[in-house]
């Protein structure tokens, strides 16, 4: 059994070393934390930001491996944290959870998608082969708008299930 | 005073930034030159002066300067070995500190932490990590597994160990003498914003050059 689960923690932490290798190389490759940081004007405090990104992998990497134990909500209400004000309270602190986790994962997400394409230069391309001159900030905003529209109807007719 | 054959040589950078509205030869080069006085009235030379509500971005091509250290001192050959255009952005003294930059660097690690965070999850997803887990946990014991355990927590671990091996730092301590990957993707990045800057005020015609 000792053995077995030496093999278990070997097989383990290779695919987690691989695993963050591979993910971020991907992130960096898309140059988007040091737009970020370029775009405010915060690049001297650029080793803050790469903190950030390690914590915030390693908070998701818990929710999603051990999703079980990350139910703080239900643990929440289990336990009656807050006393008998509980329910009232957390459901406030957790649509205050929701916004910011969606706000931000949504900003970064919608940055991410569009670098990607940036990186494969489809925009420069298209433009140059249509002979495309002005108004490049219109057709960027009727990119961010079907994004939106995408997505909406994404939520709102259930195209996952 | 005899000038001839007295060289300056001159070193220009890329991209700076003035406190002060006047830009000097000084200020956008360092230079040498065997002669001091002719040095000291080089490094003088005023090239442009910011107003007021104007753009503040400005690209001066060292022709220009050249020219100007032509003009200044007549006879002495100058040599540049740095950049051939410079950038200079004008930088009111505490627009970078405070409330405001704070706020911003707020912002930012935000989308950072939860960004990550919910790409990471969602790769989780992707992949269905949890089945091929309690796949690989009954491929090496024989038994299905029940709750998390020793494959989980290494995994994590060994997450945490590369993405802190990869950004090469942890609690703001550094682990070698590298720079980070962020921080080389970061002087790529302003290099690229520079040249693309350069490039576009010379297009336009807005570069201070020699006519």
């Amino acid at each position: 059994m000792f053995l077995k689960q030496c093999l278990l923690a070997v097989i383990g932490g290779s695919a987690g070393l691989i695993v963050s290798a591979g993910v971020f190389t991907v992130l960096i490759s898309v140059g988007l934390i040091p737009r970020f940081a370029g775009k405010m004007h915060v690049a001297k405090k650029v080793f803050v930001l790469e903190e950030m990104v390690i914590f915030g992998t390693l908070f998701g990497c818990f929710f999603s491996v051990f999703g079980e134990w990350g139910m703080i909500g239900r643990m929440v209400r289990t336990h009656a944290v807050f006393g008998a004000a509980t329910e009232g309270v957390w459901n406030f602190v957790g649509t205050l959870i929701q916004i910011v986790f969606g706000l931000f994962a949504g900003i970064f997400v919608g940055c991410l998608a569009l670098a990607i394409a940036e990186m494969l230069n489809t925009i420069p391309i298209f433009a140059r082969r249509i002979g495309f001159r002005h108004g490049l900030g219109i057709a960027m905003l009727a990119v961010a708008l079907g994004k939106l529209m995408g997505s909406i109807i994404y939520f709102t007719q259930r195209v996952f299930l | 005073m005899s000038t001839n054959n007295v060289t300056i040589y001159l070193k220009a950078e890329q991209n700076i930034e003035m406190q002060t509205p006047e830009v000097c030869v000084k200020d956008i080069a360092t230079l040498t030159c065997a002669d001091s006085h002719v040095l000291a009235k080089a490094k003088s030379l005023k090239l442009w002066t910011f107003q007021e509500g104007e753009c503040k971005r400005q690209v001066i091509s060292m022709l220009k300067v050249i020219a100007e250290i032509e003009k200044a001192c007549p006879g002495v050959s100058v040599e540049n070995l740095g950049e051939t255009d410079v950038l200079v952005e004008w930088i009111s003294v505490d627009r970078h500190k405070g409330f405001a930059q704070w706020c911003k660097l707020a912002f930012v690690a935000l989308i950072s932490f939860f960004g990550t965070a919910f790409t990471i999850m969602a790769f989780h997803n992707d992949i269905g990590i949890n089945e091929v887990f309690s796949k690989l946990y009954e491929m090496v014991t024989g038994y299905r597994g029940d709750g998390y355990g020793i494959l989980e927590l290494s995994y994590s671990v060994g997450l945490a160990v590369g993405i802190i091996v990869f950004f090469n730092h942890i609690g703001g301590r550094r682990i070698t003498k590298d720079p980070t990957p962020i921080e080389v993707e970061m002087r790529v990045y302003e290099k690229d914003v520079n040249q693309a800057l350069i490039a576009t005020a010379d297009r336009e015609g807005k570069t201070i050059d020699v006519s």
